[in-house]
């Protein structure tokens, strides 16, 4: 049975967030570093965006940068998500595809089991929703977003634990009719988070995630190795941070 | 002339097309928040609209996109090379 490591919740900007993952993927196929499940959070608050999408169209760059919210394109597709350093709980999975059902829709379904039963610890009942989708109540708790190359695969996503549709609207690009009460309530009526479903914790959400993700694995829990951060830096400043990058789009 | 669709994929993702054409296309980009393995085959996805007549019809042009992913090996989730063809089709108006 692999052993995994695993990185307990921490908090990171978003370039190092994009850099470390990038890191995984090409060491654990070097066979460098070992299968990682990463918990972490975004510090400043940021968005990110799907690697085929536009940061012009998707993000209102001005309004991040009068915020203090930094904004990364993922190397991953799917779309715009904005990630509150209070608001949601990001893990990312990096191991060999060989772990993994073969078929992209299927090792979707598959990794976001553990999503779906720490939610259901904590009483909440949620769903599966094809393509990349968690649902509770038909409403979107938690995204995810995955890529493959030379036999590594990694995951990454977002659950939501509470929604400032507000703030989340003042970054995310959408035209000003829509900032009206009636789309801030269809966003309500669209997406939802674990806060609403009763008096629970971030920590206890993370408690039931790590629980969750590491059920029936082999694991210990690791830190960063050295080679691994300077590789991180490396790339944070390179590429993640880089106009180049962000606004190849 | 520039042109620019956007299509939703019925059970899928978003493609957003951009184009510039003088007869034929002369520069084309694809966006969306659409999944695609190896992503830098995003790039010759787009070369293989470059060229194509502004007449040329949907079947043609998925062709074209179908040849130059499976040449990248490339994998599309959430979108399929008739959805792009019908996006191209639609920036071309």
């Amino acid at each position: 049975m692999m052993k995994w490591r695993v990185i307990g919740l921490e908090a990171h900007d978003a370039y190092f967030n994009m850099a470390i993952d990038e890191v995984l993927l090409e060491r654990i196929r070097k066979k460098k570093s070992p299968a990682t499940i990463r918990f972490y959070r975004w510090s400043p608050s940021a968005v990110s965006i799907g690697r085929f999408q536009s940061m012009a169209e998707e993000v209102n760059m001005e309004k991040c940068r009068e915020l203090g919210i930094d904004y990364v394109r993922r190397i991953t597709g799917g779309g715009a998500v904005y990630h509150d350093i209070k608001g949601e709980i990001t893990y990312s999975i990096v191991a060999p595809e060989r772990e993994f059902p073969k078929g992209i829709r299927e090792s979707y379904k598959e990794i976001c089991k553990p999503i779906i039963e720490g939610l259901a610890a904590l009483n909440i009942t949620a769903e599966f929703a094809p393509i990349n989708d968690i649902l509770v109540n038909g409403k979107k708790i938690s995204g995810n977003a995955q890529t493959r190359r030379n036999g590594v695969l990694l995951q990454h996503g977002t659950i939501l634990y509470s929604l400032d549709v507000r703030r989340m609207f003042s970054v995310l690009n959408v035209s000003q009719e829509k900032i009206s009460d009636k789309a801030v309530k269809s966003v309500e009526e669209r997406v939802t988070s674990v806060s609403s479903y009763g008096n629970i914790t971030m920590n206890q959400l993370y408690a039931a995630l790590l629980e969750s993700f590491t059920k029936d694995k082999e694991y210990e829990f690791g830190m960063w190795a050295t080679e691994e951060l300077e590789e991180a830096e490396k790339l944070r400043i390179g590429l993640y941070g880089t106009r180049k990058w962000n606004l190849s789009r | 002339m520039h042109g620019v669709s956007k299509y939703k994929v019925p059970g899928g993702k978003l493609i957003e097309v951009r184009i510039d054409y003088e007869g034929s296309i002369t520069k084309a980009e694809i966006l969306g928040d659409f999944f695609l393995y190896p992503e830098e085959s995003i790039a010759d996805i787009e070369k293989s609209l470059v060229g194509v007549g502004i007449g040329e019809d949907e079947a043609a042009i998925s062709e074209r996109i179908s040849k130059a992913a499976r040449t990248r090996k490339a994998e599309m989730v959430g979108i399929t090379s008739e959805a792009i063809a019908k996006a191209v089709k639609m920036a071309v108006k």
